[in-house]
């Protein structure tokens, strides 16, 4: 028991850690705009420089008590506070951070600004796990913003690939055009009919049902030869044995006889111990055996006394 | 004197027979219906008892606010119903079904797996005539999937394509299973010929305990890397299986196939019934979906016989399977497959076909699984 519970703590805890970290780690700097004058505004009225994060993941993520920095030697330089319900970020969602250096304007305001940062740092909440990073290019024009071509998608490691200059921003949404399409949609465009859905599906049902009946074949017959191979040597007369274990003139009356026998049998639930569609011989219990039963004097083996 | 007055008058806003109407009526009559076919008539008992008395429950009319509505949110129906809304009563009585389910006569003539492919047919023939209804494409795969003959895959899905349809198609679907022994005969005597009713099949092998261990982690593995979107389905079934085979988890495999999927199927009877509501249910489409639905069964019975046929031209004289399980491709365990036996020993009453027909029975529900996953896939 004790055993059980320890392997249960254990892999909860890694789980929950590894869960926590994994997440984290789905984060992604996704846009940043360094020159706003005419663009966004942020709940003061003020059009600072901003950059956003992505969830990249399926899942919420808490990004409380993860740091944001633009110096690669302090990384721990802005510390997004925990407990605030705000950091809770949906799955495939944007949050926006103002980099206007006015951290007491509240949780998305950071301590620095992007005209004097060479970079953006996003790390984990153990404060040494750097998730992704970007070097911020001073060469934009104004209320250009420079961003992931797909949201998510690209480098993590500062060298800029899969980022481009975006044509508009888009602060806190897609970086691109979303397909505004859906599956239904683009499905009906498609295959107005269905035949095409349909032909597809049966062929997927078709091979998965095929590879399992070409895998429980060759199952069968390895095991199939094994069983002869095991009679033929408790026999030891080699294949005739083997022959003798096939069944196939055995009419369906006694198979349906036998199943209703056996079912009759397991359906008493004291006609078997512990094994399901498994007939066990019980031994037969004698607790009353006095000494002048039948029992004791009819099978008793003679006892030699050898005399000293 | 004219305060009582004056309550009891608004008493009787609040009751039923004041917000009563027509339509509220017919449902009643069919929830009333539901009970007589399960009561008297012994049809799939442990479905319609529950669906019809969950009618009953949820047509009841009665103004909104007073939060005891299935559609209310706060409401303890509505509490419940999340198991159907958001989907995650099917796959626990996949996993009692699982628990339950004794894979043996496919194990031991893996080619019977074929012809629970081909009785998918009906799913997609369904989706197919559907979309030729004017239904849009997610609304035809939920509608389609009842053609798989199995409730909790038709709940699932539908829970995800079309969740305002979802009453319709699940009262539709375990009708129709408990239609199974009144749909399916005449097609089969239809397509098959005494001759070909007359087969007798070749009596399973016995199947070893490791191969029945290793068949739900193979088959697992494979579907769920072929259709990783039948996840849920899949998942737990294998899984109910594997608790059942392994032989060293029978306290789980009794609780999931007892009192597990027990608790399941009253909430999601209760629950389905009661989202019946007459506002949500009596219009056209209902009417619609219920049509679609039988020619749904007719081609999965239709196509799992003819495959069966087609099947024979290539198998050797003393391997032949006998037509008549074809109809159990589709996935109504074990009724289709006691109906494969029925028919079998009205021509031949010493032939029994049951535990052939277990083969495709339980092949169906695999099959049904993956063809779900794949629309999930696609219209998802």
């Amino acid at each position: 028991m004790k055993s059980i519970k320890l392997i249960l703590t254990v892999v909860g805890l890694t789980l929950a850690v590894a869960a926590g970290a994994q997440s984290q780690g789905q984060m992604r700097l996704n846009e940043y705009l360094v020159v706003n004058t005419d663009d966004f505004q942020d709940d003061f009225g003020q059009q600072s420089a901003w950059f956003e994060l992505f969830n990249a993941s399926y899942g919420t993520v808490d990004i409380g008590g993860c740091y944001l920095s633009d110096d690669p030697d302090n990384l721990k330089k802005y510390q997004i506070p925990g407990g605030d319900v705000q950091t809770q970020i949906k799955p495939r969602q944007h949050v926006l951070f103002w980099a206007d250096n006015q951290p007491f304007r509240g949780t998305f305001h950071v301590n620095f600004d992007l005209e004097n940062a060479n970079e953006i740092i996003f790390t984990k909440g153990d404060g040494k796990s750097i998730v992704d990073r970007i070097k911020v290019r001073h060469d934009l024009p104004e209320n250009v913003s420079f961003g992931r071509s797909q949201d998510g998608l690209g480098s993590i490691d500062g060298n800029g690939e899969g980022w481009a200059v975006l044509d508009r921003t888009s602060p806190s949404t897609n970086n691109h055009a979303v397909d505004k399409a859906a599956k239904p949609d683009k499905m009906k465009q498609i295959d107005p009919y269905g035949w095409i859905l349909a032909l597809t599906a049966m062929a997927v049902v078709f091979t998965a049902l095929i590879l399992l009946y070409f895998i429980f074949k060759a199952i069968g017959n390895a095991n199939i030869k094994a069983s002869n191979k095991k009679a033929a040597a408790a026999a030891g007369t080699g294949a005739a044995a083997a022959v003798k274990t096939d069944f196939g003139e055995v009419p369906a009356e006694t198979y349906a006889a036998i199943a209703t026998a056996m079912h009759l049998y397991m359906a008493d639930e004291e006609a078997h111990d512990d094994e399901s569609f498994v007939v066990t011989m019980n031994p037969v219990d004698r607790t009353y055996t006095p000494w002048s039963t039948h029992i004791q004097g009819f099978c008793q083996t003679p006892t030699v006394i050898k005399k000293k | 004197m004219e305060n009582i007055i004056s309550n009891l008058q608004q008493f009787w806003q609040f009751t039923g027979f004041a917000n009563c109407n027509f339509q509220y009526l017919i449902m009643i009559c069919f929830g009333l219906i539901f009970l007589y076919l399960g009561i008297k008539k012994e049809w799939e008992p442990m479905l319609l008892v529950p669906i019809g008395f969950g009618i009953l429950i949820g047509n009841i009319p009665l103004f909104q606010g007073l939060k005891v509505s299935v559609y209310e949110e706060g409401s303890v129906l509505n509490i419940l119903y999340q198991g159907v809304k958001q989907g995650f009563y099917p796959p626990l009585i996949f996993l009692g079904i699982g628990a339950m389910t004794d894979f043996s006569a496919l194990i031991s003539n893996p080619k019977l797996l074929l012809i629970g492919a081909a009785a998918q047919f009906g799913i997609f023939g369904a989706y197919a005539i559907s979309l030729a209804f004017g239904f849009d494409p997610a609304q035809a795969g939920a509608i389609g999937i009842i053609g798989g003959a199995d409730g909790p895959t038709a709940i699932f899905l539908s829970s995800r394509l079309a969740p305002d349809m979802m009453g319709a198609i699940a009262v539709s679907a375990y009708s129709y299973m408990a239609l199974v022994p009144v749909i399916q005969p005449p097609i089969m005597r239809l397509l098959t010929t005494r001759k070909e009713r007359l087969i007798r099949m070749k009596p399973p092998r016995a199947v070893s305990p490791t191969e029945k261990k290793l068949f739900p982690i193979i088959g697992f593995l494979l579907t769920a890397f072929i259709v990783p979107s039948g996840i849920p389905l899949l998942g737990m079934l294998f899984f109910g299986n594997l608790i059942k085979e392994s032989g060293v988890t029978k306290r789980l495999a009794n609780t999931a196939s007892g009192p597990l999927i027990d608790v399941v199927t009253i909430l999601i009877g209760i629950t389905v019934g009661a989202s019946t509501q007459a506002d949500q249910f009596l219009q056209w489409r209902s009417i619609w979906i219920f049509i679609i639905d039988a020619c749904s069964f007719v081609i999965a019975t239709f196509t799992g016989v003819l495959f069966v046929k087609i099947f024979n031209i290539f198998l050797k004289e003393g391997n032949k399977i006998n037509p008549l399980i074809g109809n159990a491709g589709v996935s109504a365990v074990p009724d289709a497959a006691r109906v494969s036996n029925n028919v079998g020993r009205e021509y031949d009453p010493n032939n029994f076909l049951m535990m052939h027909a277990m083969g495709p029975n339980v092949a169906g529900v695999i099959g049904s699984a993956v063809a779900a996953g794949m629309l999930l896939g696609f219209l998802g």
